[in-house]
């Protein structure tokens, strides 16, 4: 068997998820979502709380079944060997999942006993996985020992221990602080590096904007975009996010020029409004607003998240 | 089907491997109770409460010492409350404190496994503890203070087995069901004492109602068929009645095990 990643990218998707759907509680949590991911990419999903992303995670990596829709590894329907298709695949959930009854070595031997064919050389690859890993040094240690950094570090090598070739990474860096989440981000590079696909979710947008090679973006359990982030903050968004001070006597024109325009509502963020705008949109906004001060600067996803956040703007 | 034949899987045997690892990781403290417990009973009911009983207790017809009673009842009654706490605590914890589901959900392990895992274990870590306490047994027989037919013992060993398991499901379904683990004192004063008291494990059940009850316990069976067979009398009746009854809870039981958990642990 082969179990180190392959850096040569097949021709077709890795992981390729047609039309989910999943009913959790009698409520349509997932309805429809298509996505897909390669060797070597990290694909980003996103959306606000309750939008499906943790259950999307969930079929994909078999902890649900789904109700409807298809899901292929490499081509082939994962529901016909699902034992098999779970052999190559990393989860890293979104809560700390440690056996509290071992220490961080004895963590990750166990989990390599959760596969068939079992992983080659256990001791060596645990081995390398804590030196990888920067865990060497609490090897002997209890993972509730560990700060939340290294915590995170142990849950990610334990979903590597089987050398797995698609990893999925659940919110990896809630909780963290700055410099241990640019660790993860180093290691979640590192591994894109050597071939494996990654499916992240993350809340953070910074971190889906500097780690995803592409974003599918969830809303009310659909895909409301897929493709780069930067095409896809075109897509949702426009080019340029006008942002000004909401205290202005002329701020009942700019929304009634939003509303005439069909842009819905602004974006409100303690006092301030961000106006996504196409370049045509924009000056057309110069035009009607020439005395009024305001900032330009490119849209990012935490635009996008305020307004899949606001359904009804526009 | 496959979910009661994913007992015989791979994956059953490694979450098995798991709990023993874990086990044998505190053997020394692990092996305390079940050495202790037996000494414990015999010195206050064979011996404390059988002192009142000079002439003996009258079990199907015939006279029997009552520390003779109670040896066989205590290895019934060992099995049935390991094998429940087993999987009413120890999953439980797994399940809701410990996580340690869920993080075996994540690799190649199914629930089934998980389910099946948990009973047993249950099976295998009472038959240790019965194997156990047998051996104590033994011990107090070579002192002059037992005298059972030790030649039977090892045919002990696989029905305690199967009877562990069965009790496992039985108590991995109040593990689905109850909201914290505070509400365990419902299944435990509701069903757990109730079904330990009307067993005949402690004492014969003299009441003609009790006796007609305990016809569908299983532990009355066991207690009933393990004296049958150290006393040497009827264990033929009980142990096929224990085997009926085994059978349906591990039938009825597991399945409803793997539903119960699947809602609970995979919201599904």
């Amino acid at each position: 068997m082969k179990c180190v990643p392959s850096v040569i990218k097949p021709a077709g998707p890795l992981l390729e998820a047609r039309a989910l759907v999943k009913r959790l509680g009698g409520r349509l949590v997932v309805d429809g979502v298509d996505l897909v991911c390669h060797a070597g990419q990290v694909l980003g999903l996103l959306g606000p709380n309750g939008a499906g992303k943790t259950t999307t995670l969930r079929m994909l990596y078999g902890f649900l079944s789904a109700d409807a829709g298809a899901i292929r590894f490499e081509g082939s329907d994962v529901s016909r060997d699902l034992n098999r298709f779970k052999r190559q695949l990393g989860v890293c959930t979104q809560e700390d999942t440690f056996d509290g009854d071992f220490t961080v070595r004895q963590n990750l031997e166990v989990a390599a006993g959760y596969f068939r064919p079992r992983p080659p050389e256990v001791r060596r690859r645990v081995d390398e996985l804590l030196e990888r890993f920067a865990l060497a040094t609490y090897a002997g240690d209890k993972p509730e020992a560990l700060s939340g950094g290294f915590r995170r570090r142990l849950m990610i090598a334990r979903a590597l221990v089987h050398r797995p070739r698609l990893l999925f990474l659940d919110e990896p860096t809630t909780g963290l602080d700055p410099q241990a989440r640019v660790a993860v981000w180093d290691l979640v590079n590192g591994l894109r590096a050597e071939g494996l696909g990654i499916v992240l979710t993350t809340h953070y947008m910074d971190e889906a904007e500097r780690l995803s090679d592409a974003l599918t973006v969830l809303a009310q359990g659909k895909v409301v975009a897929h493709g780069t982030p930067k095409s896809v903050l075109g897509d949702m968004l426009g080019e340029h996010v006008v942002v000004l001070e909401a205290d202005g006597a002329t701020m009942p024109a700019v929304a009634a020029w939003l509303g005439t325009r069909g842009l819905g509502e602004p974006l409100a963020v303690l006092g301030v409004w961000h106006l996504p705008l196409s370049g045509e949109q924009l000056a057309d906004f110069a035009r009607s607003f020439p005395a009024l001060r305001y900032e330009v600067r490119p849209p990012n996803l935490d635009d996008l998240f305020l307004k899949l956040a606001l359904p009804c703007a526009g | 089907m496959r979910g009661l034949t994913a007992a015989l899987e791979w994956q059953s045997r490694a979450v098995v491997g798991r709990h023993l690892r874990v086990y044998l990781k505190n053997w020394h403290t692990s092996f305390l109770p079940p050495v202790l417990e037996p000494i414990t009973l015999l010195l206050a009911f064979g011996l404390g409460l059988g002192a009142y009983m000079s002439s003996g207790i009258e079990w199907n017809g015939r006279l029997v010492g009552y520390i003779n009673f109670v040896a066989p009842g205590m290895l019934a009654y060992a099995t049935f409350m390991t094998a429940i706490f087993q999987s009413l605590f120890g999953a439980f914890i797994r399940m809701r404190y410990q996580r340690t589901w869920e993080g075996q959900l994540t690799t190649q392990i199914e629930l089934r496994h998980v389910v099946w895992g948990e009973i047993l274990w249950a099976g295998l870590l009472t038959t240790s503890y019965v194997a156990i306490v047998s051996l104590v047994l033994s011990g107090c027989q070579a002192l002059g203070v037992l005298q059972l037919r030790l030649e039977y013992l090892p045919l002990v060993i696989p029905i305690v087995f199967v009877a562990a398991c069965a009790f496992a499901a039985l108590g991995l379904c109040f593990t689905a069901l109850v909201p914290t683990i505070d509400h365990m004192n419902l299944p435990i004063f509701l069903v757990v004492l109730p079904v330990g008291f009307v067993s005949a494990t402690y004492f014969p059940l003299g009441h003609p109602v009790l006796a007609a009850i305990s016809t569908a316990n299983p532990l009355y069976h066991l207690a009933e068929g393990l004296r049958g067979l150290l006393l040497g009398d009827r264990a033929g009746y009980h142990l096929a009645g224990l085997a009926g009854l085994l059978a349906v809870m591990l039938v009825i039981l597991v399945p409803l095990d793997m539903r119960l958990l699947r809602k609970r642990v995979l919201g599904d």
